[in-house]
């Protein structure tokens, strides 16, 4: 089963994602914020890490430099919800790869068809981004 | 001495040199002319009477000699004396003139001797008085009997009136001649003398004047071109003072523009510096040495590098081919000063053309200006906006994926269903009071919000928004504590206005405290005001942030401050909302201990209010 790590420090969005995703299949976690995906991260070994930017005690932008420093090898599909569409809000992603930016608010459907994309063999296409 | 003085006094000197020199040579003259004379005479005579005998010579006792004769025959004044004297030079007989004692002379012994000449000195050694006297042998049937002595007075420099009347007439024309050359002389030298006169002004008082020169003089020529000269000299004097004045005049004007040019650089709000084609530094005002911390006159004639070791500086500063790259341009960068401060620094760098040649350049104008606050500002402005969006996109994704999972699979599933409905009610009312807040700040600011004052009980109300706040945020391990007065006095404030302040407050203290700490809220009052007093134990406000807390958009960069959400808006909309109650927010923190923020509302204004309201 593939296992997706959602962090967001709001709990509703934690409510109804996990809840969405599970329904389709997936093993879904949850964290509060970037330290305690950092741990999950290391624990659970997930498919797919969707965060938030702003979370109190570390960011979604510091969660994914730090993905990005310490963990080279890693293979896992990052989805990043954000408010701002502005491209030089994302510039700090810019040597990140498999990394893709969601616009809020976020579709469910929108999201779910990404993840299946990502799982059903397109998933070249999100390290090219 | 005056030139005329000393040129009479030289004459007159001249003169009388001239006379006394005639006078001598005259004398001299006759000096020379009776001792040839004497000698002559005597010699004549004595060899007349060498040829006499000693008999005739020597006459017998009672008759009168030869020599008597001579004696009365004699027409010389000179004559002194005659004698005839043995061989042993015994007088044997002898003719003087009254005052004369004829002298001793040596005995003759030498027949080569016996005729001849020789000067001899009075008998009296104290007389100054000398004889020239000529001597013969005298023989007697040719036996050398003795000899004959004829002594004349050797004329010396002796003065005669009667030879008043020569040296009159000698002198009279020299007298004569002398004031005669002297007014000629006068007369020629008379343009040497304006000349002299011109000259003496010239070097008295600096100008110079035409000179009239008489006709028909023999300087003329000269003194014409002396003058001409004169003129030539005045005309170029003339023209030199006039462009000396201009000069000055030039310079003054030149010296006034370049203050004032430098004056206005100097004032100038930002820094300039001007950058030679050369890569120097040729000018710099003092505001670099504000911006940059490099002293101005430090910097002049040097290298960028051997100023600037800021490695974000030099790349600006530096422009290699000065022909190229001949666009203005401009780039701001954070610098850090000495003083550990930073900066954020535009600089604006404009080619310097050459007047008349625009493809040339001589250098590059650089214009410093400090956006630290308008980088600040942006950047405030930026992280707000970005709250802001997230803020409201946040709830607007709850939304939109809760409505998306009702239309879907969730829609059965009776006990989803109310918890979405209850979910969706709750971001509704949320965004719908961010929205609320965010109007009223921009109201705020436009000058809408006009406060809607009623009387207010302090307990009551403080108690209700402590309460909403307290129980809505159960998040966090706190011990809440209020401590409100039940008797104190009625307010006269905006509610719902003082509400969001209040409100504010309270969150902050919650926000920022540590999981255990305290929050409490107290109230007092006394003659003159009332205080309202917000305390929390938690990470507390650094001493250089807490000047700027009140101000829009400001975030602390404590890390456990920007760990919590928060737009910067909260204090500064309290802090707006009690200065319009005519009260005071103030705040007093240490960090890691806690925060207190106090409104201090006068209760004169509200009592007037009262008296104004009824």
């Amino acid at each position: 089963m593939n296992k997706i790590l959602i962090a967001d420090d709001e709990p509703h969005v934690l409510r109804v994602l996990k809840l969405s995703l599970e329904k389709e299949g997936y093993a879904v976690e949850t964290c509060a914020n970037g330290k305690e995906a950092l741990t999950q991260l290391e624990q659970q070994h997930p498919d797919i890490l969707i965060t938030d930017i702003q979370m109190p005690q570390m960011t979604g932008e510091e969660l994914c430099r730090h993905i990005k420093q310490h963990m080279p090898e890693r293979k896992f599909l990052i989805f990043v919800l954000t408010s701002r569409t502005e491209i030089e809000h994302r510039e700090w992603s810019r040597d990140i790869n498999n990394l893709l930016f969601l616009e809020k608010p976020v579709s469910i459907r929108n999201l779910l068809e990404k993840i299946e994309g990502y799982f059903s063999g397109a998933s070249d296409s999100w390290r090219a981004s | 001495m005056h030139l005329n003085q000393r040129f009479g006094l030289t004459m007159i000197i001249a003169t009388l040199l001239v006379m006394v020199a005639t006078v001598y040579l005259l004398f001299d003259f006759q000096r020379n002319n009776r001792e040839d004379m004497a000698r002559a005479q005597g010699l004549e005579l004595a060899r007349l009477l060498s040829g006499m005998s000693w008999s005739e010579l020597v006459p017998q006792a009672g008759r009168k000699g030869l020599l008597a004769v001579l004696k009365q025959g004699q027409s010389n004044p000179d004559f002194a004396y005659g004698a005839v004297v043995d061989i042993d030079g015994k007088v044997a007989t002898e003719v003087t003139r009254s005052d004369v004692i004829v002298p001793v002379g040596d005995i003759i012994n030498e027949p080569t001797g016996w005729l001849g000449q020789r000067v001899l000195s009075a008998n009296d050694a104290a007389s100054q008085v000398k004889f020239i006297e000529t001597h013969a042998p005298v023989f007697d049937q040719g036996v050398h009997m003795g000899f004959v002595r004829l002594g004349y007075f050797r004329p010396g420099f002796s003065f005669s009136y009667y030879e008043m009347p020569f040296l009159a007439s000698v002198m009279l024309p020299i007298f004569l001649l002398v004031p005669f050359f002297y007014f000629m002389l006068r007369r020629e030298i008379k343009p040497l003398k304006d000349i002299s006169e011109r000259f003496e002004n010239i070097a008295e008082q600096g100008g110079l004047t035409q000179i009239e020169m008489p006709p028909s003089q023999a300087l003329n020529d000269f003194m014409e071109q002396v003058s001409d000269y004169i003129d030539a000299t005045q005309t170029r004097i003339e023209v030199l003072n006039q462009e000396h004045e201009d000069l000055t005049m030039s310079s003054k004007l030149l010296t006034y523009k370049n203050n004032r040019v430098d004056a206005i650089l100097q004032n100038f709000p930002d820094a300039i510096m001007v950058i030679d084609e050369a890569g120097e530094v040729s000018y710099a005002n003092a505001k670099v040495e504000r911006l940059l911390g490099i002293d101005a006159e430090a910097m002049l004639g040097k290298k960028t590098r051997e100023w600037c070791k800021d490695p974000q500086i030099i790349p600006l500063l530096t422009f290699g081919d000065v022909k190229s790259n001949l666009q203005a341009n401009q780039d701001t960068v954070q610098v850090r000063l000495d003083d550990n401060s930073e900066k954020s620094l535009q600089f604006s760098v404009y080619p310097l053309f050459t007047p008349n040649n625009e493809s040339k350049i001589l250098g590059r104008l650089v214009v410093i200006c400090d956006v630290s606050e308008s980088h600040e500002m942006r950047q405030r402005q930026n992280e707000f906006i970005s709250h802001i969006s997230h803020e409201l996109k946040t709830p607007l994704s709850v939304l939109s994926m809760y409505s998306e999972s009702l239309l879907t699979e969730g829609s059965d599933d009776e006990a989803y269903r109310i918890e979405a409905v209850n979910v969706i009610h709750d971001e509704v009312e949320r965004l719908s009071t961010l929205i609320n807040n965010l109007l009223a700040i921009n109201q705020y600011e436009l000058g809408g919000v006009i406060a809607q004052r009623n009387h207010v009980r302090l307990h009551e109300f403080l108690e209700d928004a402590f309460e909403n706040i307290t129980k809505a945020r159960g998040i966090k391990d706190l011990e809440f504590d209020l401590d409100i007065p039940r008797e104190m006095s009625m307010v006269y404030i905006d509610k719902d206005l003082f509400r969001i302040a209040v409100n504010n407050l309270l969150t902050n203290a919650i926000k920022y405290s540590k999981p255990g700490g305290k929050v409490s809220m107290s109230a007092s009052e006394n003659e003159d005001s009332i205080e309202i007093v917000v305390s929390d134990e938690g990470y507390g406000i650094a001493e250089t942030d807490i000047k700027q807390i009140f101000n829009k958009f400001f975030r602390s960069t404590d890390k456990n401050i920007r760990n919590q959400t928060g737009h910067g808006l909260g204090l500064s909309l309290a802090r707006q909302i009690v200065l319009m109650h005519h009260g005071d927010l103030t705040c007093s923190s240490e960090l890691g201990k806690g925060s207190r923020f106090v409104i201090q509302l006068e209760k004169v204004s509200t009592q007037i209010m009262d008296a104004a309201a009824s």
